[in-house]
């Protein structure tokens, strides 16, 4: 499968009654990626994970589409087709368990329990996951561990489509590692897309870099 | 099956977070209780000086206002939940997280209150127990189908104007007009602590407005004189056209809602 943005713009509105000028984050944003590993780099601000909530139907754009395999496809299709990973991984219960909210959201992807069990147990190893963080409540996570997790609620779903916004964050070598390997193993069947600053991990887990400036693509970045 | 996938985990993720609060879990379900015995005593010190306004009724006040509070305990569940719920999500952002995900709106709707329907029903059950077996109240009049009947049709009523309410919390996060016309007034001028016959006619005539009049009043009769679809026909006609109303345009607005709130990009806001 290969997802592609097609034109597309996004102003945040500023706060109403607030006055000032709304914040525009992607003026006309072409981007296509296919099987394999695409990273996206680009300064703070330039549109990187704006660019990825929109190519996963979480945030709707002011215009331009969306196309999957060629197709323009609506958010909520784009919800069912794609796995995204967001840089903060607060987004959890803090309450229950890691495995617990494991899960929890992999039932609302349509994962049975077993099989949500399973791929955490297949997939945390690599991660530097024991059983015991996974059986520790979320809220006693380290934010390195968190973080972990984060990256194994958006790889069990097993999408055709895997967006990761700045997944080395807060990881050891170890762990970073590990990602690596996981992510070499699902280019072949994936289309994956990496935005990070880590130039020096970007670099090994992408086949190409493109690169984002003031919203729309700079081409792509020399390796 | 995907619906049912979604409020079975929803229903486990709530259980086991309210359990984390083991303190306000067993309180949750002690209060319960405290606030029936409060009536009881109002009852000792002024049951009589109501008993005109209740002839209706055929009861007295505690047997009144102990049906009406069980009942709108467990309807108000559906007018507060909805918001409550929704709003602790963007709270402690997961709400973002959960619409990133295939979930459908009705089985969001259905999957984010599903905790609070169950406990609201516990809470029943622990009136209805109270009613039987503690304060060994004459129920022996009930028409339970028309009863039933008018508990189906509040609560659908009642669930809509909290999707509704729960509309102005996605958009505006905080500040919902509906809201607090709920937990302010519905209570008050809905007869659930007293007949509505108490009040002046200007107030008498607000009260009219609001469905919880007719769904208290209804199911008042039917529990306690038996009331059929002739005597009690008013008011359950009237519920049934809140329904009518009311369903319809609160999932579809409650499903606009979800699809333009992304828009600005505050999903994650709180």
């Amino acid at each position: 499968m290969f997802i592609e943005a097609r034109g597309i713009e996004k102003t945040f509105p500023a706060p109403a009654f607030g006055g000032g000028a709304g914040l525009r984050a992607l003026a006309g944003l072409d981007l296509k990626a296919g099987t394999g590993i695409t990273g996206l780099a680009g300064p703070n601000g330039s549109g990187k994970t704006t660019a990825l909530k929109v190519l996963a139907g979480v945030l709707l754009a002011d215009s331009g589409e969306v196309l999957a395999d060629g197709k323009p496809e609506s958010p909520e299709r784009l919800r069912a087709l794609v796995s995204y990973c967001p840089a903060n991984p607060r987004g959890f219960y803090f309450r229950i368990s890691a495995a617990e909210n494991l899960r929890f959201f992999g039932a609302l992807a349509g994962l049975p329990p077993a099989e949500a069990a399973g791929a955490a147990a297949e997939l945390a190893p690599p991660l530097g996951l024991s059983a015991a963080d996974l059986g520790r409540r979320f809220d006693a996570l380290s934010e390195g561990t968190m973080q972990k997790v984060s990256l194994l609620r958006a790889l069990s779903r097993r999408a055709p489509v895997l967006l990761l916004d700045e997944p080395f964050r807060g990881l050891d070598e170890a762990a970073c590692a590990g990602l690596l390997g996981l992510l070499s193993g699902l280019s072949g069947s994936t289309a994956v897309v990496i935005a990070s600053h880590d130039a020096a991990l970007l670099g090994k887990a992408a086949g190409r870099i493109l690169r984002i400036t003031d919203g729309t693509n700079g081409g792509e970045a020399a390796r | 099956m995907r619906t049912l996938r979604a409020a079975a985990a929803f229903l486990r993720k709530d259980f086991l977070t309210e359990r984390s609060y083991r303190l306000s879990f067993a309180l949750g379900a002690a209060g319960t209780l405290s606030g029936i015995l409060v009536f009881y005593f109002i009852d000792k010190l002024f049951g009589s000086a109501l008993a005109p306004h209740l002839a209706p009724y055929g009861t007295g006040y505690f047997t009144y206002v102990f049906t009406a509070t069980a009942f709108f305990g467990y309807i108000g569940t559906g007018a507060g939940a909805y918001s409550e719920r929704l709003r602790l999500e963007q709270a402690q952002g997961t709400l973002e997280a959960v619409l990133s995900t295939p979930i459908t709106t009705g089985a969001f709707l259905l999957a984010l209150t599903a905790w609070n329907f169950i406990f609201a029903t516990f809470e029943l059950l622990v009136y209805a127990a109270c009613a039987v077996f503690l304060f060994k109240l004459d129920l022996a009049a009930a028409n339970w189908p028309a009863a039933a009947l008018v508990f189906a049709l509040s609560a659908a009523c009642f669930a809509s104007l909290g999707i509704l309410s729960s509309c102005f919390v996605m958009l505006f996060k905080r500040g919902n007009p509906l809201a607090w016309v709920l937990n302010n007034f519905e209570g008050l001028l809905g007869g659930v602590y007293f007949p509505v016959t108490l009040f002046p006619p200007w107030l008498a005539a607000v009260s009219n407005l609001l469905p919880v009049t007719y769904a208290v009043r209804a199911f008042q009769l039917t529990v306690h004189k038996g009331a059929g679809l002739a005597a009690a026909g008013g008011d359950i006609l009237a519920l049934a056209l809140f329904d009518l109303a009311l369903v319809p345009a609160s999932v579809y607005l409650f499903h606009l809602s979800i699809e333009r709130a992304p828009a600005p990009g505050t999903l994650g806001q709180y």
